[in-house]
């Protein structure tokens, strides 16, 4: 959980990354009251998730948190290593890093790789914006509705991605996958060896493809 | 049923021998001099390719607030119909079973494999190349099918089957915004779901894989042969349709028309067999009119390139690859194919006459299907096709959504020689220079899409086709109903989501690994579909595999009557802020997984699309709803804790 783990390692962003641009380099605080930078320190080179929420939600929030939880067993090996879950509140009048660590340590979430980020409201709101602009200014204007969303990040790769946090576990974790770096070709004829005997396997028994 | 289907390919040897007229008469009216230099290029079909174009070297991103792109002068340069594509020979030859030895990307056997011996093959090798927009502009990086944008046009007869190879030579280390994996869906076609590019089958840079289209009408399992010629289509078109980034990639280019003839529509105009006599010749009198918007950065003086930006929303509308083009056009009739390609904007077009009024447009397909009788759309009787009160249509527009195709007749006859016509968008575009000619009454520059140029039609020029038929076809009987089905196009928690009947929480988001709807093949569903949100999206909803009639269409849970345009069979329904429709479609010949989703490709990367499974027996059939989408229960689990913690 030492900041040292999101920092000492080399990231290499993608060429095409609009970095600090679009995500930009605002200073965050981790739960930890580490000062970060948004861009640099967070995103550059590195695959994450992130979500929206606020410590004394009581709606969507703590399910989305339990829903990270949840998935973060699955992902262990990865997380802080090349995967990072970053979680901010939309309500820093509020989330000091004192409330936010109580918040994390009493959900059992002060994990490794996983960060609660505060930091100034008016870079927070540029932040949601960034990420979750649907051009559509209802519904960007309205806090609440960005809880159910996770944006999946891959800077390495320029890739973004989005996942319901209402959705499966498995539907969530997929699309976390599709955001892994590219695999080599060899790699995929491995892959793709697997997908192709369950293939044959479902069209033997149920008559067509199935994929579950 | 062998010896049907020799009859039928005897039905079809007219189709086959139009197409060699078509090219006959191409040379013979001197397209040639502007065919041949796309016939050069074309040499990339046939694999004569050089080394792929390098990526942009200076990064086109999107500013808040978007710049303009770079001015153009209008009507510079020519619209003409994608190069048609050619036939090629494919090595190693294609098989019923996955070819994991060469690299095929794995997929289900084909279906009707013997049934349908590929008559004809083609490979769309989908690769980076360069693409002029404009000639005030310097090349574009695209990605495209054989390097092209729009891909070559596939040409296509009934009772022909077809085998394309899907290769994707894409970057395998790209800074662009696409993704470099690709699932190639034919949209509409009646085939095998292994075959349909179905958004969870994505494959990667080097592989490839073979599609067999069988080309032939809907209802094999009940007529035999080649099926119900009453099910005929003609405009399909191919695109990406790689989950989440569909809409990345088709900005970039991975899409193009796949069209289909038959005896009453065969791609000729000559008096034979039960031949409407429709405008015919494709590229001579017969376009497809592909749309789409982009937005492009300055050109970058060291490369020379002006490359489009990352995203939706563009301010340059493009048709057939070039941004306000010109046609010259004889007085006579001609065939015009709309396809709006996307990403998400929806098109109201009108014709503009010399004087400055609203022209007429007879419809005579919506989607790939023909009306029974065309439908002249005017600013009179025939006003618009939208019944929309949010967004009201301009008289006398067709309003053309996400992926939805309309085939107009325009007659040019009555206008006389040096006479120019416009079609006209509601939106305007940035254009930066004024129109070089004075536009007809209130017309404004930027809302010009293309301009027509009428001059009197040469001796060697097709002649004209005789009126249009009141009747174009008849329609199928359609079969009792099985099951009554409802689709919610729903904004629930901020988010896009399908809904079900039964689902009392939130609705679906797209999960390729499980089916939402389970159906037994040869059964016939009512399917009532709604968008009751008072946003104002959009969402035109696409259902693959088989066209559908339209049988009611609600406004705010009115029941309203079905506007003309939408009373034909389609395969994508407009659902506008607020509307329903119920459509009842078939379900037969062939299993798998296939889709129903939101056309805008915003919203199907958000997963606003799900999953429904054709199974061919009760056993399969009760294996899927075991397995199904628990959407609901998903979300009961998740509201539950959410209620625990509140």
């Amino acid at each position: 959980m030492d900041r040292r783990s999101l920092l000492t390692k080399v990231f290499e962003p993608h060429p095409a990354s609009p970095g600090a641009l679009r995500y930009t380099n605002a200073v965050l605080r981790t739960q930890n009251n580490e000062a970060v930078k948004f861009y640099d320190d967070l995103i550059r080179g590195k695959q994450c998730v992130i979500n929206f929420m606020y410590a004394e939600c009581h709606g969507s929030c703590p399910a989305v948190t339990q829903t990270l939880k949840t998935i973060y067993r699955t992902l262990k090996d990865r997380m802080g290593n090349d995967l990072f879950f970053y979680s901010i509140t939309i309500k820093p009048e509020n989330d000091t890093p004192t409330a936010l660590k109580h918040y994390a340590t009493t959900r059992n979430a002060d994990l490794p790789g996983w960060y609660f980020l505060t930091g100034d409201a008016y870079d927070l709101k540029t932040i949601r914006y960034r990420l979750f602009n649907m051009d559509h200014p209802g519904l960007d204007a309205d806090e609440a509705l960005h809880s159910g969303y996770l944006r999946l990040i891959n800077d390495a790769r320029n890739s973004w991605g989005m996942a319901q946090a209402f959705a499966s576990n498995k539907n969530i974790l997929n699309r976390i996958a599709w955001q892994d770096p590219p695999k080599t070709y060899a790699e995929n004829v491995v892959a793709y060896r697997k997908v192709q005997e369950k293939i044959m396997q479902d069209v033997k028994k149920y008559g067509y493809r199935r994929d579950i | 049923m062998p010896k049907k289907k020799a009859k039928d390919r005897q039905d079809n040897t007219e189709g086959t021998i139009s197409r060699r007229s078509v090219l006959k008469i191409g040379a013979a009216a001197g397209a040639a001099t502007v065919v041949a230099p796309h016939l050069l290029g074309n040499g990339t079909a046939l694999g004569f390719t050089g080394e792929p174009p390098a990526e942009p070297a200076v990064r086109c991103v999107n500013t808040v607030p978007a710049t303009p792109s770079p001015a153009h002068r209008p009507f510079i340069d020519n619209f003409a119909a994608p190069f048609p594509a050619i036939p090629t020979f494919l090595s190693p030859t294609p098989q019923e079973f996955q070819n994991s030895g060469a690299g095929e990307a794995p997929r289900a056997p084909h279906q009707r494999w013997a049934q349908f011996p590929m008559d004809v093959t083609y490979e769309m090798d989908a690769k980076a190349g360069l693409h002029k927009f404009h000639a005030d502009y310097g090349d574009t990086y695209i990605w495209g099918f054989n390097g092209k944008y729009p891909a070559p046009t596939v040409l296509n007869v009934y009772g022909h089957p077809t085998g394309v190879r899907f290769r994707n030579s894409l970057p395998a280390v790209t800074t662009t915004f696409g993704r470099n994996e690709m699932t190639i869906h034919l949209h509409n076609g009646h085939h095998g779901s292994e075959s349909d590019g179905f958004a969870g089958d994505f494959f990667a840079t080097g592989f490839w894989k073979d599609h067999l289209y069988p080309n032939c009408y809907a209802g094999l399992d009940a007529f035999g042969g080649n099926g119900d010629t009453k099910e005929k289509m003609g405009s399909f078109w191919f695109h990406d349709h790689r989950a989440e980034f569909t809409l990345n990639n088709n900005v970039l280019g991975m899409n193009g028309m796949f069209l289909v003839y038959d005896p009453t529509d065969p791609g000729h105009e000559l008096p034979i067999g039960p031949s409407l006599r429709l405008p015919g010749y494709y590229g001579i009198t017969d376009f497809p009119i592909i749309l789409t918007d982009k937005r492009f950065c300055a050109t970058d003086p060291v490369s020379g390139r002006t490359e489009m930006v990352n995203a939706a929303g563009g301010d340059k509308w493009v048709i057939n690859g070039k941004i306000q083009p010109k046609l010259t056009v004889r007085r006579r009739k001609y065939r015009f194919r709309f396809l709006n390609t996307g990403p998400t904007q929806t098109y109201d077009i009108t014709l503009i006459k010399p004087d400055g009024s609203v022209g007429t447009m007879t419809v005579i397909a919506t989607d790939a299907n023909f009306l029974q009788n065309p439908l002249p759309v005017d600013a009179g009787a025939g006003a618009g096709n939208s019944n929309s009160t949010t967004a009201p249509i301009v008289p006398g527009a067709i309003r053309v959504s996400v992926a939805e195709r309309y085939d107009v007749v325009i007659d040019f006859g009555a206008f006389e020689h040096g006479s120019k016509l416009y079609l006209r968008e509601n939106r305007p575009m940035f254009v930066g220079n004024p129109s070089p000619d004075p536009l007809p009454g209130t017309l404004a520059i930027e809302n010009v899409l293309m301009q027509f140029n009428v001059v009197n039609r040469e001796w060697w020029f097709p002649p004209d086709t005789p009126a249009i038929p009141a009747t174009l076809c008849t329609y199928p009987t359609l079969p009792a109903t099985d099951n009554t089905w409802e689709w919610q196009f729903v904004l629930a928690g901020g988010r896009f989501r399908v809904k079900r009947p039964f689902d009392a929480g939130l609705g679906c988001v797209f999960d390729p690994d499980h089916s939402a709807h389970c159906i037994l093949r040869g059964t016939t569903e009512e399917w009532l579909i709604n968008n009751n949100i008072a946003s104002g999206w959009l969402h035109p909803v696409h259902i693959h595999f088989e066209e559908f009639r339209t049988l009611k269409r609600f406004v705010n849970g009115v029941e309203v009557p079905v506007p003309p345009l939408h009373s034909g069979r389609k395969d994508v329904t407009r659902m506008e802020a607020g509307q329903g429709a119920l459509i009842k479609m078939q379900f037969r010949d062939y299993n798998g997984r296939y889709l129903i989703h939101c056309h805008n490709m915003g919203h199907e990367d958000n997963f606003m699309m799900v999953r429904w499974d054709i199974c061919p027996d009760l056993a399969s059939l009760n294996a899927c709803l075991a397995d199904q989408q628990v959407c609901q229960l998903e979300m009961e689990a998740k509201e539950r804790f959410r209620e625990e913690m509140a």
